[in-house]
Order: C-alpha cells, then sequence, then structure tokens
C-alpha cells in the first residue's frame, strides 16, 4: 500500500492480533450502522407494494408476499401528485430567480464593484446570520400579513432572497474571479450588468448548482411554514399536502399500504437528485458546516 | 436614481451638482446591492426588529393593536407550561447531544479507516439526509408502532415492546433516534473531510516513534479535529433547541406534554390560539438566549480561521 494512503492504522499494526479485532469490530460495526441507514427506507419501498391484507400480518415481514403496483397508482391520484409537484415547481422557480438574481447582484457588487462603506453594507447582511429564524416567526409571520403577502407565493418568493449564508458563499466564489477579466470586459465597452450576467454568473456555475442544490432541498421539504402562509389548500407545495392528508390524518381514507405509496413517490425525486449530483451534493455538505 | 443621473447634462444647483459626481463611481455599486437592501430591511431586520414591539403589544387583527407593555412577559412567566416546555427542550438538546453527538465522530472515525468500499460507505450514511421531512415521520411512525420493525427486533432479542410515541418515557427519546438517524450522516462527513486533513506523516512518525494506535487517535487526530468538535458542539445545541416541528408531527406534543418543546409552544400559542403577543415575547426571550450563544459561536469560528 503506498504510504501516502495510510490512515491512523497501518499495515504494520493490522498484524497485532488486538488491533486486527478492534479492526473487526469495527468493520462490523459500521456494517451494522449500514444496514440501519437503509432498512428504513427498505420498509417504506416494499411497504408500497403490499396488498392491503399483506401490510396488517403480523410480525411484519419485509418483503411483500404478492407484488402489487396499483398502490402507486391510487396514491398518485389521492394527493393529486401532478397539482401539487406543479405548485413546488412553481415555488422552486420563483425562490430560485428572485434569489439568485437578487443575491448574486449583492455578492457582485460587495466583490467586484466600488461602494463607500463595504464593511457596513456587509455587517448589515451578516449579522443576521447571528440571529436564529425561528426567535422571530410570529412577527414574520405578522409583518408578511401586514404587506398582505399571506397566501401568495410572494410570501415564499421574497423571503428566500433575504439569505446571508447564501450571499456569503456567493461573495467567496466571485472574490476568486479574476479582476482583470471584469477590467477587459469594461473596456470593451460592457456594462455591469452585462458583466454580472454573462461573466459572472456563467463563471460561478459550480457554485450557482450546489445553491440549486440547496433550494430544491428547501423547497420539497419545507410543510410547515408553507402551510401557515398558504391558507388555500390548492397553494400547497407538496410536501404540505402531504402532511395535511397523509401524515397528519385529517383524512383517513387511504389504506396504509397506499399512504406508502405516497411516501415513497414523495422520496424519489430527492433520491433521483442525489443519484445524479452526489458530488455537488457532497460538496455542499462540507459547505455547510461552516454556517453558523 | 437613474433619472436623476440623466439630468446631469441640465444645469443643476452647483452642489448638487459635486454631490453627484461625487457618488457618480458608486452608482452602479449602489444599485446592484439596492434591491438586497429593500429585501433585507423588509423581511429580516424588520420582522426581527418588530418583535419588540410586538412582545409589548396586545396583537388584535380585528379591533386594532393596543400598547400593554410588559402584560405579555408576565403572562409568559406565569403560564404552567413554560416550564415544562423549557425542562423538555433542556431534556431533548440533552438527548440530542448525548445520542447525536458521539455517534458522528465515531462513525468519521472508523470511516476514516475502511480501506475498502469508504466512498460507498460515505454515500450510504448521507442518504437519510435526503429524505423530505414528511416522508421521515411517515417512515418513523410504521417503524415505531406497537407491533412494528423496531419492536419486532426487540422481541428477537427478547426485550419487551415498547409505546413509543406514547409512552411519557420514551416519546421524546424516539424523536432523538429519529432526527439523529437523519442527521448524523452530514456531520459524519464534516468530521471525516476533517480527519482525512490530517497530515498522514504525522501518524508515520507516531508509529516510528513507538505510538500506540490508541495514542495516535488521542494525541494526533482528535486535537487536529477539536475545532470542529466544539463548533458542531454549539451549532447542534442552537438548532436543537429550535426544534418544533419532528414534535408537532410525530406527538403534538403529548401524550401529557412530555414533547412540548419551547419552539412547539410558541407556535402553537401564535398560530392555533393566536395570541401573537405572548408568543412574541417568548420569541424574544429565546432570542436574547440564542443570540448569546451563537455570538458565541461566531467569536469561536473567528478564531478557529485565524489559528
Amino acid at each position: 500500500m503506498d504510504s501516502r494512503e495510510r490512515g491512523m492504522i497501518s499495515n504494520q499494526d493490522l498484524r497485532n492480533p488486538i488491533v486486527r479485532v478492534v479492526y473487526t469490530v469495527m468493520v462490523a460495526a459500521l456494517a451494522g450502522l449500514t444496514v440501519t441507514m437503509i432498512y428504513p427506507f427498505l420498509t417504506t419501498i416494499f411497504n408500497a407494494f403490499k396488498s392491503k391484507r399483506d401490510i396488517f400480518t403480523f410480525p411484519p415481514k419485509l418483503l411483500p408476499q404478492e407484488w402489487v403496483w396499483t398502490n402507486f397508482t391510487e396514491g398518485w391520484e389521492f394527493i393529486s401528485f401532478g397539482k401539487y409537484f406543479l405548485n413546488t415547481m412553481y415555488i422552486f422557480g420563483g425562490t430560485m430567480f428572485f434569489s439568485i438574481l437578487f443575491i448574486g447582484m449583492a455578492s457582485f457588487s460587495l466583490a467586484h464593484l466600488s461602494i463607500p462603506y463595504r464593511k457596513g453594507f456587509t455587517l448589515f447582511f451578516m449579522c443576521t446570520l447571528l440571529i436564529p429564524g425561528s426567535t422571530y416567526m410570529i412577527p414574520n409571520y405578522l409583518n408578511l400579513k401586514e404587506l398582505g403577502l399571506i397566501n401568495t407565493y410572494w410570501a415564499l418568493w421574497l423571503p428566500a432572497a433575504a439569505n446571508a449564508f447564501w450571499i456569503l458563499l456567493l461573495k467567496n466564489f466571485f472574490d476568486e474571479l479574476n479582476k482583470e477579466l471584469f477590467e477587459a470586459a469594461r473596456i470593451d465597452g460592457a456594462s455591469e450588468l452585462r458583466c454580472f450576467l454573462q461573466l459572472a454568473i456563467p463563471l460561478s456555475m459550480p457554485i450557482v448548482s450546489t445553491l440549486f442544490i440547496f433550494g430544491f432541498t428547501y423547497v420539497w421539504n419545507e410543510w410547515f411554514w408553507t402551510g401557515i402562509l398558504l391558507s388555500d389548500a390548492d397553494k400547497y407545495p407538496i410536501a404540505t399536502a402531504v402532511y395535511k392528508y397523509v401524515i397528519s390524518g385529517e383524512n383517513n381514507s387511504i389504506g396504509v399500504n397506499v399512504q406508502f405509496g405516497v411516501l415513497t413517490i414523495v422520496m424519489l425525486p430527492p433520491l433521483l437528485v442525489f443519484i445524479l449530483l452526489q458530488k455537488q451534493i457532497i460538496r455542499g455538505v462540507n459547505l455547510s458546516g461552516v454556517k453558523g | 436614481m437613474e433619472a436623476k443621473v440623466k439630468q446631469i447634462g441640465k444645469p443643476l444647483t452647483p452642489s448638487l451638482h459635486t454631490a453627484l459626481r461625487r457618488w457618480r463611481p458608486y452608482l452602479w455599486g449602489l444599485l446592484f446591492l439596492l434591491p438586497e437592501i429593500i429585501i433585507f430591511s423588509v423581511f429580516q431586520w424588520k420582522p426581527i426588529v418588530m418583535s419588540i414591539y410586538y412582545s409589548m403589544t396586545n396583537v388584535d387583527v380585528i379591533h386594532g393593536n393596543s400598547f400593554v407593555g410588559f402584560e405579555n412577559y408576565r403572562r409568559v412567566f406565569e403560564d404552567d407550561a413554560i416550564l415544562i416546555a423549557v425542562k423538555n427542550t433542556l431534556y431533548y438538546v440533552f438527548l440530542g447531544l448525548v445520542i447525536g453527538f458521539w455517534v458522528p465522530s465515531v462513525a468519521a472515525l472508523a470511516l476514516s479507516e475502511l480501506r475498502w468500499f469508504r466512498g460507498t460507505a460515505r454515500l450510504i450514511v448521507y442518504l437519510p439526509n435526503i429524505v423530505p421531512a414528511v416522508v421521515l415521520y411517515g417512515m418513523w411512525k410504521w417503524l415505531y408502532d406497537p407491533i412494528g420493525p423496531v419492536n419486532q427486533f426487540l422481541g428477537w432479542l427478547s426485550i419487551e415492546p415498547v409505546r413509543w410515541l406514547t409512552d411519557k418515557m420514551w416519546a421524546m427519546a424516539s424523536i432523538v433516534f429519529m432526527s439523529t438517524w437523519q442527521h448524523f450522516g452530514a456531520t459524519t462527513l464534516i468530521y471525516l473531510a476533517a480527519i482525512l486533513g490530517v497530515p498522514k506523516d504525522l501518524y508515520e512518525a507516531a508509529e516510528i516513534d513507538g505510538a500506540r494506535v490508541w495514542h495516535r487517535i488521542i494525541y494526533i487526530t482528535l486535537p487536529s479535529i477539536k475545532m470542529i468538535f466544539l463548533l458542531m458542539f454549539v451549532m447542534q445545541f442552537i438548532s436543537t433547541s429550535q426544534s418544533y416541528e419532528a414534535h408537532l408531527a410525530m406527538t403534538d406534543g403529548g401524550p401529557n406534554n412530555a414533547t412540548l418543546t419551547y419552539m412547539l409552544h410558541v407556535v402553537k400559542n401564535g398560530f392555533y390560539k393566536f395570541d401573537f403577543g405572548k408568543a412574541s415575547a417568548m420569541g424574544v426571550l429565546m432570542f436574547v438566549v440564542l443570540t448569546s450563544l451563537s455570538v458565541a459561536l461566531y467569536r469561536l469560528q473567528r478564531k478557529e480561521d485565524h489559528a
């Protein structure tokens, strides 16, 4: 083994029987951990394939006795997946549009344009990182109500752009971009708007794509706050709809197996995103480690 | 602002002219900042500042607000449930640290020593993070079912079944298990990155000097990730002390208020009882505690950046 590849334990150590036993136990524990991680996924997915009789057999079995596909179609119909999916995508689209545009412009200004009181403006944004959002949840709601934004998507889109963490990430990325590049563009007669839209944003695709993943995860997950802000059930995103109609049991007209069908359907898009974009997602995790 | 600039060619009063000339180089910079300044003022700073106002107001959407001084705060302190909520929150934070804090660090240590499948194991450990909250609740309500898989597993070990979500003893712990299952993978990855960042020469040198594996972990690995430990500790404290969504969805604060956290109490007062004044006062009290903590966290981070 290449010496640079070694960890705390070297090949030499593994000849020691005690180390070897500990190492084996460790690997076994990790295997157990892996099973614990995977098992809930498997029950959820397999339950979605069970028949009504099958799901209540005692003791519960992991695999279905007969594979039933209708739970998915029934669940899809019950939760009006198409409608709520479109709502979710609409919320996601607006959130990303306003966030990337406004946060991007501000970050670009802080990184590459001449402004007075740069430190003051930076503080004005960054101080909010220190204030936990839930502590002003009630005034936040009353404020949105006063502005007449309750039950509109604006109440979700605009506040999403007030995100200091994203400013931090984008500004740090813009800081790394070459100043001369923008100088050259300006000499060639490009306006600052063009510098931003046609140079800064395209060059920042790595971080912008990470922000898209963050945004999607957030919008796909958020069920409580959207349920408070949107009083019209036709405007709910999928998460709120699933909470109201499947989890909280306001409407128990469907069987448990169909409920698992719904849960599996709702889990699939993030799973797909994860499988396709795992590298960016893992990088995003390490970014969020610096967040307060 | 643009309209003003277009007027520069026309004769203006000299003072306005010099003012404009002085600000001209900043025009684009400020213009680019403007939307975000408005957004932050309206949607972040205004609610933050207004929380003090609302905490001293009887918020009445129909008849109009009226100033009541410290009345809301008095009602917070006279509320019997508040003590329960604070206790539950501290208990939740404590359990979260006891169960959720060592798991990721040990898992990261073990993962870093894995010689095969490290990439795969890393992905699997992270996998629960991508489960949407509502799916998580449905999944775990099933697992925790009195005759569900968890009790079945306990049965194999001949342990008595537990009424996870309806037993006062276990309800809070059940929620901690669930959120640890979901979140510890992300923390593990952060630790893992730190551990893998420790220069391998150190281990090599220590081994040549005769240090045991155990000593290498204590004297090399742990000191190098000490700051991350501390950061994660404070971050977890801040985030778990604010939780309410899982408690609302899994047990609705029950049984008998056993899982009523402070924030869940705020939410119930605000959005269920429409007692916005009292809920705001509770928010201000929370603000004082948590913001001092996050300022401490910020200092820590600064220290780490300079180290």
